[in-house]
């Protein structure tokens, strides 16, 4: 069972890393902009293609090895699960180190090639574009709390029927194998913290709500659909996931609350089924999201409207390293990811520290404190 | 759409107040319609919220939008636009380019010929 879960994830991480290329906007290679009419340059296709090929070899010897692991019986189970969780780190640095060669590479050809020497700069906006935008409502993200709610009150009432010591963690059976001593906070973390996940949620909703619609003035209808899409999707699998989190911690605080509630194999079964429904969610967002305006669309301009040569203002000064935005000018507090499917914050934004980190700092805080 | 020149002389919020200014032309806003928030137009272009503000507050004295509070930017009706005053603004405002094309030689019907051309372009845009 848990080697099948991490075969899956690693697996996942390993197809998801060789194509990032692929997917992003094929305008933005390895975080830096080009012209739209060079997309399709051999060097930057060479570039691309030499990336994907080194992670999938990389990828293949992980899987491999993990194979060869697996087979040894002298391991252990746990050292099993270590070293697979290790291996999709892995592979992620591998991309990172990847990335941050061909980003290297990809300005200095920019450079050498005066890409957007002649070209018109421009920046555009679709004052329809908002009416078309089909994100949910930031309140549905309110909804799940009123179960975080009633399980506080839940517990309080309960509190004093409680055994003194509180199980913290289950082993590989469902029998907990770690206790705390009863108090207030190690009776109520796990509600508190999904609500403080639940306000989160609702902020970034809120605030990718109010962010730019970026639109591309060298390839309008794509690029304005990518966003669109983008919006849309990472909405719903934000709440995807504080609905399946929610119910997460529900559960896990109903068997805290009434011991024995749940078989063994549930408390087993819920977190895999969770992971899966997840992993499934995160890849029908990065078919619909990366499909649009990216390699994988196939022509590079369908649309014909823009008679003279512009493009959207180069904006790489305001990309570090190509993967971390800070831009003081721009009020959008997220905007769209350059090398991967998603949202990055705006780091000259202070309202973005306090829409994810402060959240997270509490949620850290509270989980270390029981 | 709005389509603003970031290497061009004209200042960013002066090309926004004549980009939507030329949206109302081509009729892609009409009388009622409401701008998006200063905030949401920024992010959208990716510019400072003083640009937009200021591109408002632009339109809003020249009677193009009014700023209704809780509301925002809203498109005023046509014929409550134009006052005897703008009118007045507007032809000082027309003057030194006449003069320039008439120190240039150029006639009458030219100088008709231009502005008609100029009509037919921002209609016929987008």
């Amino acid at each position: 069972m848990e080697f099948a879960i991490l075969l899956i994830t690693i697996l996942f991480v390993s197809l998801f890393q060789i194509a990032v290329p692929f997917f992003v906007k094929r305008t933005v290679v390895f975080g830096v902009t080009i012209p739209y009419e060079e997309a399709r340059h051999p060097k930057v296709m060479h570039y691309k293609k030499l990336y994907a090929i080194i992670t999938a070899i990389v990828s293949l010897i992980a899987i491999t090895g993990f194979f060869i692991w697996n087979q040894d019986t002298t391991l252990g189970e746990t050292k099993l699960v270590l070293i697979g969780s290790l291996i999709p780190f892995v592979i992620l640095i591998t991309g990172l180190t990847l990335y941050f060669y061909f980003h290297y590479k990809m300005t200095k050809l920019k450079k050498e090639q005066k890409w957007f020497g002649e070209i018109k700069q421009v920046r555009v906006a679709d004052l329809e574009a908002r009416s078309k935008d089909e994100m949910l409502a930031s309140t549905f993200h309110l909804i799940p709390a009123v179960i975080s709610v009633t399980l506080i009150i839940l517990s309080m009432n309960l509190f004093d029927q409680l055994p003194n010591q509180i199980p913290t963690h289950w082993g590989p059976d469902g029998t907990p194998d770690a206790f705390t001593d009863k108090s207030w906070l190690s009776v109520l973390s796990l509600p508190i913290i999904s609500l403080v996940f639940q306000f989160m949620f609702f902020g970034i909703n809120l605030f990718t709500k109010q962010s730019g619609i970026k639109i591309n003035a060298g390839n309008v209808k794509s690029s304005k659909l990518r966003q669109l899409r983008l919006r849309k999707y990472t909405s719903w699998f934000l709440f995807l996931t504080n609905i399946l989190m929610t119910l997460l911690f529900a559960f896990l605080q109903l068997n805290l609350l009434y011991e024995d509630l749940f078989s063994g194999s549930l408390l087993l079964l819920v977190p895999f089924g969770f992971t899966a429904i997840i992993l499934a969610g995160a890849l029908i967002l990065a078919i619909k999201v990366g499909s649009v305006d990216s390699d994988f669309e196939g022509k590079v301009i369908d649309d014909q409207s823009a008679n003279s040569k512009t493009e959207s203002v180069d904006e790489d000064k305001y990309w570090k390293g190509g993967l971390i935005y800070f831009n003081p000018n721009d009020p959008s507090i997220f905007v769209e990811k350059r090398f991967g499917i998603g949202w990055t914050l705006n780091f000259a934004n202070p309202i973005g520290y306090f829409v994810v980190l402060v959240p997270i700092a509490l949620i850290l805080i509270l989980s270390f404190s029981i | 759409m709005l389509s603003l020149n970031n290497d061009s002389d004209i200042p960013l919020y002066s090309q926004l107040s004549t980009q939507i200014m030329e949206s109302i032309v081509r009729g892609d806003l009409s009388t009622g319609d409401t701008l998006p928030s200063v905030r949401v137009l920024a992010g959208d272009l990716g510019v400072n919220m003083h640009t937009v503000n200021k591109s408002y507050h632009e339109l809003e004295s020249k009677g193009i939008i009014e700023i209704v509070p809780k509301k925002g930017a809203v498109i005023k009706a046509n014929e409550q636009k134009i006052s005897a005053k703008r009118i007045e603004i507007l032809s000082e405002e027309f003057r030194p380019i006449v003069v320039e094309a008439l120190v240039n030689g150029m006639k009458k019907e030219e100088i008709h010929q231009i502005i008609t051309n100029i009509i037919i372009k921002i209609k016929k845009e987008d």
